[in-house]
């Protein structure tokens, strides 16, 4: 902006209205960082594998990256509305400067959103590459999700077959989701992980589950009338006692 | 009878075009459905015993509807124009008069008018009706959604009453900027006497109207029980209803081609001497950038629907696995549409409060070049991002990564757009109007859905978060906190020009706020629900989400409060209104320059333009 300043004029960052947004800006980036984090990671539900803290991490820093972008746009419009306003049916004198452009606030500008946009990019593709890693576990536990209007049903290793999920704590478990009749969506909601159950394909999802407890199954695409109680609990076991159910259902299996 | 005055008395017998109006295209159209309906009835062949056995039904369905469309389009006269033309006799010169609405009276605005401010009313008109009809729809769910456990709604009308109001909102919201101000306005804007197309204009015009009636009549055998995207093989499961969704889309996507070529070709050959690009207001630049991004759109979804037709009338498999094809072959086919889609609705919002921020900050409008580098990077990048909603398909998990990418790129041209409108608001004169707090209001609404728009295109992120009612909040804060807010705002400002009577400022002001404080209470609401985990387009929910859900409803109903004093607003001041100056906000753009009622052919002399629009301000002395 200097190049149409008049030299009596104050350098920039001297001006009493940059000096306002400066101040505003720290506080605006403070409120919102701190609060977009405490909306977000408050109202998530708690999780109950890693991935799922992967993504409430994943919001805390992109919520602190977009923190300085906002709270620069909110201080400039705080500083503006309060530096003068004029009501009334007729326009106001024209301001007194003709500013058409800045290069330099530009170029800063554009870099620094490249700058965090590249940022949010590089932390998203390292957890992405984490997280498509793990369905190649072959050593995993393999369980087989079929979903139809409107239940889920999981077909495990050795024949058994229920509809609420049972797994093992601490076990990485790999599913392969289908579907028999129309598009479903597979999401265990504590552990962060979705993939929609197609007819006629197998899809790939997997999750390490680390806490034990029981914890929700909801399908998240809309599949008929039935949709919203198309839902379902995933019950984590102990080893021990995953082993215990384990066993049990194959004897049930095998008697039938 | 005014109407006769000026017509020539030696006309023997009235031209085919004057018998024409809208009551024989819904009389042709309802008897040409019932005529087909009856016959196809009677000599269709039983289906053998197939894939599905509704497949006779869809036929008969499908037939009766594409009768009403040409029964309709014949009977308001599309057909005369290009019947006369192949027959060698095209429109005498009175015709071409009577057809753009030449001394007519509010009769024009039931007829194959073709004077684009005719044409701009009635998108106008239409607009509202479907606002009024969507916002209606969005009133059930909401109240459906009051308490925890279902509602009082059965589970298929809740979804197909879901479905319904997002196909109408997106169908509003994409004509609710260039259907109304890019037809009245913009020629004027440009300095141009009409569309380059005056017919196809009407045209375009008369498609939606043509499209609206299956829609409706999809509601009566059915209904649309699938969301708006019509996902297959739900969607091939559906009822009758579909099928009216189906020719409903067709119908619009060649409405929205026909306009989208139309619009282009007038600001392209028809701007006024000496309006170079540079000089071209930077409204322009955001409705020909929406129209250009649907020209390739459209004729996708218009595909996807053929194709899904198809399959449910003919027994053909493109998107059933069972006979080789694919519902990804939908998805693709219609996120391919349904991504530069948003973008149509978008950017026109955000060009037209950027074409206000300097009339209401009495300064030029900061970097030009910014923001016509913003527009088009947007609608660059917009045709390669179309699979993030497809993250979670499993279709094809490798190309989450380049998807991911080119989503998150789409950042920096938003980014620019804000840059644009904070650098016009910075040290400029604020005359605090409804127009100047849309674009405060604006610069909020779109932060938010900004910011968590970066949350769901990152893939770890969407693995939660897809499918959730986080999503739906998303894209209200896009498409309606900074989409319809700057509609509204261009309803506020172009007001005085389209109907010659001030935008009552009380009411606009009282409007505003409701909406704003509704719309934020009802959507950071369903943020909160979305992040606990409510899926998407459920009619029932676990306790949990009771009270945020609760909050949601109550935004709603704050909101259909605002919109409601807002539709008082337009009828109260579009009758008794204060009558408005010719330019009453002192802008310096074209369309203040002509009085109102705006002639015919809007300019006298066509004007010569010498400078850019936004010479505000005055250097220091």
């Amino acid at each position: 902006m200097s190049d149409v300043m008049a030299p009596k004029t104050p350098q920039w960052w001297k001006k009493s209205d940059v000096k306002k947004t400066a101040i505003l800006w720290v506080i605006c980036t403070a409120v919102i960082g701190f609060g977009g984090v405490e909306l977000h990671v408050r109202n998530m539900v708690r999780p109950a594998s890693e991935t799922m803290s992967g993504v409430i991490n994943l919001m805390r820093i992109f919520t602190w990256a977009a923190a300085p972008v906002a709270g620069l746009v909110g201080a400039m419009c705080l500083t503006v509305l309060t530096s003068g306003r004029h009501y009334g049916d007729n326009p106001p004198p024209d301001a007194d400067h003709e500013i058409r452009n800045s290069p330099r606030t530009t170029a800063v500008w554009v870099s620094l959103s490249a700058v965090l946009c590249l940022f949010a990019l590089v932390v998203g593709l390292v957890v992405f590459q984490r997280d498509s890693q793990a369905i190649l576990d072959k050593s995993a536990l393999q369980v087989n999700v079929t979903g139809q209007q409107w239940v889920w049903n999981f077909d495990y290793a050795n024949g058994a077959r229920s509809q609420d999920l049972y797994l093992p704590v601490d076990k990485p478990v790999v599913f392969h989701v289908t579907s028999v009749d129309v598009m479903h969506s597979f999401w265990i909601v504590q552990m962060g992980i979705k993939v929609n159950a197609n007819p006629g394909y197998i899809t790939e999802t997997a999750v390490t589950p680390n806490k034990i407890g029981v914890f929700d199954i909801r399908c998240a695409e809309l599949c008929g009338i039935l949709h919203s109680y198309m839902q379902t609990k995933v019950h984590v076991l102990s080893q021990a006692d995953y082993d215990a159910w384990f066993a049990a259902q194959g004897r049930v299996e095998a008697k039938s | 009878m005014t109407t006769l005055i000026n017509r020539p008395a030696k006309t023997p017998s009235k031209s085919i075009i004057e018998r024409l109006n809208l009551f024989t295209a819904l009389a042709l159209g309802a008897v040409s459905a019932l005529v087909v309906w009856r016959l196809a009835l009677q000599f269709l062949p039983q289906d053998v015993e197939g894939v599905r056995i509704l497949t006779r039904e869809d036929k008969i369905t499908l037939l009766s509807m594409l009768a009403w469309f040409i029964g309709f389009m014949s009977g308001i006269g599309a057909l005369v124009g290009p019947f006369r033309w192949v027959m060698g006799k095209d429109l005498t010169h009175e015709e071409n008069m009577f057809l753009a609405g030449k001394d007519m009276g509010t009769k024009r605005y039931f007829r194959y008018t073709t004077d684009h401010k005719v044409v701009g009313i009635q998108y106008l008109i239409i607009t509202m009706l479907i606002f009024f009809i969507g916002g209606s729809m969005a009133m059930l769910i909401r109240t459906n959604l009051g308490h925890a456990g279902g509602g009082w709604l059965h589970p298929q009308a809740y979804n197909s009453i879901v479905g319904t109001h997002g196909i109408l909102m997106i169908v509003g919201t994409i004509i609710m900027i260039t259907g109304p101000f890019g037809n009245f306005i913009m020629p004027i804007m440009i300095g141009a006497r009409d569309m380059a197309f005056p017919r196809l204009n009407a045209l375009s015009f008369w498609l939606i109207v043509a499209a609206a009636v299956p829609l409706i009549w999809g509601q009566f055998i059915g209904g649309i029980s699938t969301g708006w995207v019509a996902y297959n093989p739900l969607a091939s499961q559906a009822p009758l209803g579909m099928d009216g969704y189906i020719m409903f889309i067709c119908i619009f996507a060649l409405s929205t081609m026909v306009a989208g070529a139309n619009i282009t070709t007038t600001v392209v050959r028809m701007r006024a001497k000496g309006m170079t690009w540079n000089r071209t207001p930077i409204f322009i630049y955001g409705v020909v950038a929406s129209v250009a991004l649907a020209l390739p759109a459209f004729p996708v979804f218009f595909l996807s629907q053929i194709m899904s037709a198809f399959d449910r009338a003919l027994g053909t498999t493109f998107y059933n696995t069972r006979g080789g094809g694919s519902g990804w072959l939908y998805e693709n086919l219609f996120w391919i549409m349904g991504h530069p889609e948003v973008y149509v609705i978008l950017i026109p919002a955000v060009a037209a409060l950027m074409e206000m921020a300097p009339v209401f900050t009495r300064r030029p409008l900061f970097s030009f070049n910014v923001a016509v580098m913003g527009i088009a990077g947007i609608a660059g990048l917009s045709a390669l991002v179309w699979a993030h909603h497809m993250y979670m398909a499993g279709w094809a998990p490798l190309l989450n990564a380049p998807f991911m990418i080119t989503t998150e790129l789409i950042s920096i041209p938003t980014g620019m757009l804000f840059l644009v409108l904070v650098g016009t608001l910075w040290r400029g004169r604020l005359w605090v109007t409804m127009p100047l707090l849309s674009i405060f209001a604006l610069l909020w609404n779109f932060m938010i859905g900004g910011v968590t728009g970066i949350y769901l295109s990152d893939v770890p992120a969407d693995a939660f978060l897809h499918g959730s009612m986080y999503v739906t909040a998303h894209f209200h804060y896009t498409l309606m906190g900074a989409g319809l807010t700057g509609a509204l705002a261009s309803l506020v400002y172009w007001f005085p020009k389209m109907t010659g009577r001030m935008f009552d400022k009380k009411l606009s002001w009282i409007s505003f706020w409701l909406v704003q404080v509704g719309f934020n209470t009802a959507f950071i609401g369903m943020f909160l629900v979305g992040l606990a985990g409510q899926p998407r387009r459920v009619e029932a929910y676990a306790p949990t989400f009771s009270v945020a859900n609760l909050v949601t409803t109550i935004g709603a109903y704050i909101i259909m409060a605002g919109m409601l004093v807002l539709l008082y607003g337009v009828i109260f001041s579009w009758r008794d209104g204060v009558k408005a100056p010719m330019n009453p906000w002192q802008a310096k753009t074209l369309e203040w320059t002509v009085p109102f009622p705006i002639p015919l052919e809007n300019f006298d002399e066509l004007p010569t333009v010498t400078s850019d629009p936004y010479g505000y301000g005055k250097a220091k002395p």
